[in-house]
């Protein structure tokens, strides 16, 4: 029980996940700058930030709604590392794992963002309320392809619980090839998600100033911050183990070629951020639906009728 | 003869109040005399339509002592540019606004209400230019007799010196 | 039923797409415009009154200081008409140099636009890359002038510094390399997906509107009309110089975007021109201090389109009227039209696309400490500022100019 505890608030738990989030934030943002020229900032960036954001004073507008102005973030930071629990981070071993984690994951996963949109539905101010509609707007946009493109691999593991889609998968690696399109779509969609460019009207600086979050501050805003790069982390390691289920079976082995699975996705998500630029919300969700569902909705095809033609 | 020649001839051969008063300085300048309000409505849409001058690049505001001056920057599809000048007392400065016939002129007509105190009719609505909020009625800052030492940007309000006491601050130092 | 859906959002006076202060109050239904309110004059200071109290020479100091990336073009274009009225002459090495430093100044204030049109639509990257190459004309205009911007190369009769020829040969090699950039970022420009999808279509401004509403610059140029100064009325060299006028035919954002870096690599070929072709000879030629009286109308092109200047003199040393009209005023007008019918996010585009220099077109500074307001005028921030410094030990009259980096 102790054990049990043990694992879930500190490794592969709630303290690993939040001590990766700043690392990948500060990959994120090196690597950034480095495409542009520029030199990026040290290592201790991240950790620094939220230091300095948890010291200043919250302020709260009038009009806000004062429970909900406090209660969001925690909530949305905890869906996330409830999440981590189920993805397999030492090889193909989650913290727990039961059928059907799949789908919890992915539901909580949604739940950052309608807290994102209820943050600045309940800030009551007009960037506030634009930059929310949008973060809804844009989730109809890459919710199905992303969904569509983390459960087809499910088929033919003919299993909804990550731990053992990535143990079959590590057991046949030749199906990982399959899966190249949903890795794709995956990675695309997940971009939008974590609405990064070129996928980040909902936060868009030049136009509604900080969408959202524009009247977070304090510690309330360090709390969000938190939440948005441990998603990175959590979408990173769901790709891995779900499209990249390489694995020695050996822990300590397994555990580096997750950090070089999950530093190698974030290098991806980072090189897209660096060479678009925003698209307006209706250009996002054309785009979703012409052409990112679309092939997920034939790699699904693919997948059953692989799955029925190989007979599994 | 050249191009502004030529325009200027016809000018006055079509009008009469314009003899003498249209002065060719340059290649693509023309200016004229300062003419009246009513002087002004008369050539203007015989330029506008039948010479040309279908675009304005601007109207400058100045102060003639006792009037104030408007000078319209007219140009053709060539790049002369007629400068056409109205005036107004400054009792009574009130001027048609061009504005529906020439739209680049509207931050430019608003200019002349606010820092000259024109009466500028038919200008479209919209926010006062480029004055402050708060102003205080009254002053028009480009106007000759308006100081800008007396101005106190603190308390947004004007004040000259009364004759007296102006008198005593010279005697006292 | 759509009037309860609209929502009015300020966009100004302070907000991170404007780089200087303006409101915009943009009224949204959904996503799209349907009416907008341009309201400028925010950085309104009182220039041309100021100027009606002070010498011809201290008003060149004051108009440089319009704004820091025309300068050079206001003081071009005040010394221009003054000569004129004053009936002399200016040296044809002097000319030159205005040309020369003109073009320069056009080359900053293109890549600066680049650089700030994309950020405006999120693509830091350009950014980055279009600010690097700034510097090096920067660099440049700073061997110059002395400074990077407000580079007071300008005097009435001709120009204060001389261009000697390792000045020359530095020029032509940071030419030689902006040249290579800028070839990159015309095929970027063309040939780069979400950058078309975001700027394509939008800012639409029609050949007939952009008449009537007397857009100048690289605005009405994006519109098909082949309007420059430099052709239309030509000042200093420009009538033997051999250019072409870039025109472009989308009249929109994107049709901007085109002729602003077409005309980087034609101010390229200017530049070199001037320096192969410089004649010797004086700088400056002699002008009185009384200035004859008579009124002139002066124009020059700007980077961002057509600069009038009207002088009046009066026969003595102070100008009797000076009035700018500069290239941002005329495009303003266009603005509401442009704004109309299109989605928010396209708002800071559309502002930005013209290139507004809001100063071009004063307050008093208010300081809040804790619960205190304190006004302060300009004076007293200015006496502030030097006691902050002999504070730390910092005497302003000991700095050094630092060391000029190369980034080629």
């Amino acid at each position: 029980m102790l054990l049990g505890l043990g694992k879930i608030l500190i490794f592969p738990g709630f303290l690993f996940l939040t001590v990766y989030a700043f690392l990948f934030e500060y990959l994120d943002r090196k690597v950034y700058a480095r495409l542009q020229n520029r030199m990026g900032p040290p290592w201790y960036q991240p950790l620094a930030d939220f230091l300095k954001l948890v010291g200043k004073e919250v302020i709260i507008p009038a009009g806000a709604n004062k429970t909900m102005f406090n209660a969001l973030p925690v909530v949305s930071l905890a869906a996330v590392a409830a999440a981590f629990i189920y993805v397999p981070v030492l090889g193909k071993e989650a913290v727990y794992s039961f059928p059907g984690d799949l789908i919890v994951v992915l539901y909580f996963l949604t739940i950052p963002t309608m807290c994102l949109f209820l943050a600045g539905w309940y800030s009551r101010g007009v960037y506030a309320t634009v930059g929310s509609v949008r973060t809804l707007t844009q989730m109809f946009a890459y919710e199905v392809p992303l969904f569509m493109a983390l459960l087809a691999p499910a088929l033919i593991a003919k299993t909804w619980s990550i731990t053992e889609m990535t143990a079959f998968f590590a057991e046949h690696p030749l199906y990982i090839l399959i899966n190249i399109p949903a890795l794709f779509v995956a990675l695309v969609a997940a971009q939008g998600k974590l609405e990064r460019v070129p996928f980040d009207t909902p936060e868009a600086e030049t136009e509604i100033v900080a969408g959202p979050l524009v009247e977070y501050s304090g510690r309330l805003l360090a709390i969000f911050r938190v939440t948005v790069d441990c998603e990175l982390v959590l979408i990173a390691s769901l790709v891995s183990a779900i499209f990249l289920p390489f694995m020695t079976g050996n822990p300590g082995w397994d555990f580096i070629l997750y950090l070089v699975k999950t530093v190698a996705v974030l290098l991806f998500l980072a090189l897209l951020r660096s060479v678009m630029a925003r698209l307006r919300i209706e250009q996002m969700v054309s785009f979703c639906w012409r052409y990112l569902t679309p092939i997920a909705i034939l790699q699904i095809v693919v997948n059953l009728l692989v799955r029925g033609g190989l007979g599994l | 003869m050249s191009n502004e020649e030529a325009i200027i001839q016809r000018l006055v051969e079509k009008f009469d109040i314009l003899k003498d008063r249209l002065h060719f300085q340059r290649s693509k300048r023309i200016f004229s005399d300062f003419l009246t309000r009513e002087e002004f409505e008369t050539v203007l849409p015989y330029v506008r339509d039948e010479m040309g001058f279908n675009r304005a690049s601007h109207v400058v505001g100045t102060d003639e002592g006792e009037d104030l001056g408007f000078i319209y920057l007219l140009t053709n599809d060539d790049g002369v540019i007629l400068a056409l000048k109205e005036k107004a007392p400054k009792s009574n400065p009130k001027i048609k606004a061009l504005t529906g016939d020439y739209p680049s002129l509207e931050f430019h007509e608003r200019e002349l209400v606010g820092l000259f105190g024109a009466e500028v009719e038919g200008l479209p609505a919209g926010p006062p230019y480029p004055l402050p909020d708060g102003w205080p009625e009254g002053n028009y800052p480009l106007r000759k007799e308006w100081n800008p030492e007396y101005f106190d940007n603190r308390t947004m309000s004007y004040n000259p010196p009364v004759e007296a006491e102006e008198k005593e601050a010279e005697q006292s130092e | 039923m759509s009037e309860l859906n609209r929502v009015v959002i300020p966009i100004g006076p302070q907000h991170p797409s404007l780089k200087e202060p303006g409101c915009f109050t943009v009224t949204l239904e959904g996503e799209k415009i349907v009416d907008a309110v341009v309201g400028i004059g925010y950085n309104h200071r009182g220039i041309e009154k100021a100027c009606e109290s002070r010498n011809y020479t201290q008003v060149v100091y004051l108009l440089e200081r319009i704004c820091g990336i025309c300068s050079h073009t206001h003081t071009t274009a005040f010394c221009q008409g003054v000569e004129e009225l004053a009936g002399v002459e200016i040296p044809k090495r002097a000319a030159y140099i205005r040309v020369l430093v003109a073009e320069i100044e056009r080359l900053h204030s293109h890549l600066l636009w680049l650089g700030v049109a994309a950020h405006e639509i999120g693509f830091d990257t350009m950014f980055m890359y279009t600010w690097r190459d700034r510097e090096a004309v920067l660099d440049i205009l700073a061997e110059i002038g002395g400074n990077r911007v407000n580079y007071a190369i300008n005097t009435i009769g001709g120009v204060r510094r001389d261009i000697d020829d390792s000045l020359k040969q530095d020029i032509l090699k940071m030419t030689d390399a902006l040249e290579e950039q800028v070839k990159y970022y015309r095929e970027l420009a063309l040939t780069e997906t979400t950058l078309a999808a975001r700027l394509a279509g939008i800012g639409k401004l029609s050949r007939e509107d952009a008449l009537k509403y007397g857009a100048v610059g690289p605005v009405i140029r994006a519109s098909g009309v082949d309007f420059d100064i430099r052709t239309v009325d030509p000042y200093a060299v420009y009538g033997e110089i051999p250019f072409k006028v870039i025109t472009d035919t989308h009249a929109d954002i994107f049709g901007r975007t085109v002729v602003r870096v077409l005309e980087l690599l034609e101010s390229i070929e200017i530049v070199r021109f001037c320096i192969k072709n410089m004649p010797d000879g004086d700088i400056v030629a002699k002008v009185p201090r009384r200035i004859p009286a008579g009124e002139v109308i002066s124009r020059t092109e700007a980077p961002r389109g057509e600069d009038i200047h009207y002088i009046r003199s009066n026969g003595t040393e102070i100008p009797d009227r000076v009035r700018v009209r500069a290239p941002s005023e005329a495009n303003w007008h266009a603005m509401r039209h442009m704004l109309l019918g299109q989605y928010l996010a396209d708002v800071p585009i559309t502002i930005a696309a013209i290139d507004p220099c809001f100063s071009c077109t004063d307050r008093a500074v208010i300081v809040k400490s804790g619960r205190e307001t304190e006004f302060m005028d300009w004076a007293q921030l200015r006496q502030y500022s030097i006691e902050w410094y002999k504070k730390k030990g910092i005497d302003v009259t000991s700095i050094k100019m630092p060391e000029r980096r190369r980034y080629f």
